[in-house]
């Protein structure tokens, strides 16, 4: 087992290298000048030249490239360069930290609905609830952000002016529930799904009839022999949905005004903020690699059956 | 003998930018996820930006029907308050370093300089009581107000100018506005140019501690509005130089406003600044959330004071019934123009019949109508109405589908099978469609002569490449004014060699005119240059000029007062209130 651990982290620092190199390589190759968007209007051949040369622009790629990894496994990240003399550490930290509350949030809100909802729905199976429950949260889920969000907003905020709009206060704030629901609403069909055909897959087991024969109450049969059972994808599916930290929150960060990484993200794209692009990039990579490192060694805590040589 | 120099409005104000540009970087990105992408740069922007307009009118700043009871309130009655604001991130608060409008209002706010544009953008003193100059024009010579002080206390001396002009210019401090704003001060194109090592202009002297002396290198007319940017401001040395690069966590300025507290990203507060020279700011704070979201939605439930009105909200701000419309404000402005530019070295591009009969075929009273209700009008010439050189009398390339259509015969290009392909129109954005304006020109050429149009959509980056590669066919954009001068216009976009004419427009006689223009002291005479260049321009077709922005919209909270939309970036908030 702890062979496996150090086997897979060890292989982190070369996933993650390969990530930079290709974000790298895009950033140098791809279309758009750093130098140029920040001059705006104005400028001579000779400000620009200047201003890539003392962001080491002008030399080549490997060289650049080579100063970036060096820089990098020292904790050093750059400086921005949208942000003229402010560490790009210094500027994703608290940004990083929002997404990661409202990540939670959201990851409240889909398991704590999907998981209760898929389990019931099981045991349900056959009654109208099921079919009801399993097309109504697939609804939400077929509902993309941009009419969730306004909708959302309309109905709680400008009518029943129950929460302010935009904003954050941190994720004991109430403005946070609006973008969580937003992100997590979607996820709700995949768990409620998901767990209810492993229950189902679990009610047929024979020790839970066998259970049941021995007179053990429903009650005690469904939450301790059947529920964690079939709680096991799930754990599959948790490590998976943190990729969507970035992907999901881009949008929806924009919409409710929340000083997150995706908004911060997209603003460095389009300013072509390369030592910003490269920092949330490993962040990404890094993070789903340790979710789902994090996941397989709890499988294995969960599941007895799983053992990893 | 001054005010004749500058009265003719050569104030020069912020750097702004291509329409839409630095915005992505800025923070009115907020505005464009939810506003129609064709929405009219007066309209989308937040107001205090870019809205605009020279002649502003009273009712502007506040809600007229709060006016009887302000008249009757005393001075002290204003004091006090928060106005509450949507906004981007500056990307930076040094002075030296201001290239954009959503860091240029906030460093207006904390800095200030000798002196300054008021809200008629004519340029007055500010931190210099007077200033006079040489016969030759060549010399200027300041006196310092002796009450002047930083936001710490400690007085502003002529010293602190020097310093900070000097500094903006070296190599160190990177900055790309110095050259434009401060090279025409002998010895600071040295600093720039240097090494490092020089580090002093002998055309910056600081006689004593509230005498300043400016020595430029030839008599140019627009100096005196070059120091009303944020690169001739003074900044308190130990200040700068305390803190790093990132001194302006805590800037020491001798605006009306401090800075009280920065989250990039998150928000921002200024207060008033208890040491600034003239009447203290009545408001307590400005505050300023920075992390976008909806503005229209924001507005509503009270979150901010202030937003501007796009497109798709325009029908329901301009319904009576509705509670919004009482808030409703039109701003000026801005002084942009919109336009299609011509790669004039690609066939079929480079006949001059093609592009005459392109321009002909364009009926822009209609594209002002259908596609921006009225709310933007028809471009005749290069310069906006209202802008310094605006000439009334240009003769404008008519709506005129026979003539477009003999010119398309007499060109080199008169049938399709001469043109081996469509037409590519390269335009900046991000979302599905292309701005409905330019679908609707395709359309007009495609109908009226023929002519089949590619469009290509990009996002900025890629565009602005393209574009200063001259990589683009054709490309429709717009041309914001940096500073009320025709020179920003004419001599930047069109003279054969400057690094901006995208289009390899050449004309010899548009070169001479705008070289002759650049040292011409005398102001009409001045003019009269521009205007013969820009008539050419016209005729040869190196733009077709599509629309200029009349006016926005805007809504403004009832409880703010005295907040006047300008058409460039200025200090603004000393004097709004709040009526509570």
């Amino acid at each position: 087992m702890l062979a496996y651990i150090v086997r897979r982290l060890l292989w982190t620092p070369v996933l993650l290298l390969a990530v930079s190199a290709i974000v790298f390589a895009l950033g140098h190759y791809g279309p758009g000048d750093p130098v140029e968007i920040q001059l705006g209007q104005h400028y001579t051949e000779e400000q620009a030249d200047r201003l890539r040369e003392s962001r080491g622009l002008n030399d080549p790629i490997y060289e650049q490239y080579g100063r970036y990894v060096w820089n990098a496994i020292q904790g050093d990240f750059g400086e921005s360069f949208k942000f003229q003399g402010r560490d790009v550490a210094e500027l994703l930290g608290p940004k990083l930290k929002v997404s990661a509350q409202l990540f939670l949030a959201a990851s409240v809100i889909t398991i704590g609905l999907g998981v209760p909802l898929g389990f019931y729905t099981a045991l349900k199976q056959g009654t109208w609830l099921d079919p009801a429950i399993v097309s109504g949260s697939l609804a939400l889920n077929a509902m993309p952000v941009f009419l969730t969000a306004p909708f959302l907003i309309m109905f709680f905020a400008i009518k029943l002016e129950w929460i302010p709009v935009a904003g954050w206060g941190g994720f004991f704030d109430t403005r946070i529930i609006l973008p969580a629901l937003t992100i997590g609403l979607p996820g709700v069909a995949v768990f409620t799904r998901i767990m209810r055909s492993s229950t189902l897959d679990v009610l047929g087991e024979d020790y839970v009839r066998t259970a049941r024969a021995k007179g053990v109450h429903e009650f005690v049969v469904n939450y301790r022999h059947v529920a964690r059972i079939a709680l096991i994808p799930i754990l599959t599916l948790v490590g998976f949905s943190l990729s969507g930290l970035l992907g999901g929150a881009l949008i929806v960060e924009l919409i409710y005004g929340v000083p997150g990484v995706g908004r911060f993200t997209l603003d460095s794209l389009f300013a072509r903020d390369f030592p910003v692009i490269m920092a949330v990039s490993l962040i990404g990579a890094a993070s789903l690699v340790i979710a789902n490192l994090v996941v397989d060694i709890l499988y294995s805590v969960v599941d007895p059956r799983i053992r990893y040589q | 003998m001054l005010r004749k120099l500058i009265a003719p409005g050569l104030g020069l104000a912020l750097s702004m930018v291509l329409i839409g540009a630095l915005a992505c970087g800025g923070g009115d990105s907020d505005d464009e996820a939810t506003d129609d992408s064709d929405v009219a740069a007066g309209t989308s922007d937040e107001p205090s930006d870019s809205s605009s307009g020279i002649e502003i009118s009273p009712a502007l700043g506040g809600n007229p029907t709060a006016e009887p009871s302000e008249r009757s309130r005393t001075e002290g009655d204003k004091y006090g308050g928060t106005l509450l604001l949507l906004g981007g991130d500056p990307p930076t608060l040094d002075p030296a370093l201001v290239s954009d409008t959503s860091s240029a209002r906030i460093v207006l706010e904390l800095f200030s300089g000798l002196v300054r544009l008021d809200q008629n953008l004519k340029i007055v003193p500010d931190l210099a009581e007077t200033w006079e100059m040489s016969d030759d024009f060549t010399v200027y010579t300041f006196t310092l107000r002796s009450d002047a002080r930083f936001s710490d206390g400690s007085p502003v001396l002529a010293s602190d100018f020097k310093y900070a002009m000097e500094r903006a210019a070296h190599p160190d401090t990177e900055s790309t506005v110095a050259e434009l704003y401060l090279g025409d001060i002998v010895g600071i194109q040295e600093i720039i140019d240097g090494d490092g090592s020089v580090t002093t202009a002998s055309g910056i002297e600081v006689l004593d501690d509230q005498t300043l002396r400016f020595t430029i290198d030839a008599p140019k007319p627009y100096f005196l509005a070059k120091l009303t940017y944020p690169t001739a401001f003074a900044l308190r040395q130990s200040n700068v130089e305390s803190g790093g690069s990132l001194w302006t966590d805590n800037p020491v300025g001798s605006g009306p406003f401090i800075l009280e507290k920065y989250d990039i990203g998150v928000q921002m507060i200024l207060a008033r600044n208890e040491n600034y020279y003239d009447r203290p700011a009545y408001l307590d704070r400005v505050q300023i959330n920075l992390a976008g979201g909806g503005a229209m939605q924001q507005y509503e439930t009270d979150e901010i004071d202030i937003t501007g009105v796009g497109l798709s909200d325009l029908d329901r701000v301009q319904d009576p019934n509705d509670a919004l419309n009482r808030d409703l404000v039109s701003v000026p402005p801005g002084f942009t123009t919109s336009y299609l530019g011509f790669n004039v070295e690609e066939p079929p591009l480079n006949d001059l019949k093609f592009r005459q009969a392109l321009a002909h075929a364009i009926d822009k009273d209609e594209i002002a109508e259908a596609v921006f209700s009225g709310l933007v009008l028809p471009a005749r010439g290069v310069l906006p109405p209202q802008f310094p050189g605006f000439n009334a009398d240009l003769q404008p390339l008519e709506f005129d589908v026979a003539k477009a259509q003999q010119l398309l015969a007499e060109s080199s290009y008169p049938s399709l099978s001469d043109r081996d392909k469509r037409i590519e129109i390269t335009t900046q954005g991000t979302g599905a469609s292309p701005s409905l304006s330019i679908v609707a020109m395709a359309d007009m050429w495609s109908r009226h002569l023929g002519v089949e149009v590619e469009i290509q959509l990009v996002e900025f980056a890629t565009y602005l490449q393209d574009l200063h590669r001259n990589r683009l066919q054709a490309y429709f954009a717009g041309w914001e004014a940096d500073y009320p001068d025709p020179q920003d216009w004419i001599d930047i976009l069109f003279h054969s060699e400057s690094p901006r004419n995208d289009g390899n427009y050449s004309n010899p006689e548009v070169d001479r005119l705008v070289e002759k223009a650049r040292t011409e002291q005398d102001v009409i005479r001045r003019t009269e240059l521009y205007q013969q260049a820009e008539q050419m321009i016209v005729n040869d077709v190196a733009w077709i000029p599509v629309w200029w922005d009349t006016q926005g919209l805007a809504l403004i909270k009832e409880r703010v007062q005295d907040y006047n939309f300008q058409p460039m970036t200025i200090e603004i908030f000393k004097d709004v209130w709040i009526q509570e």
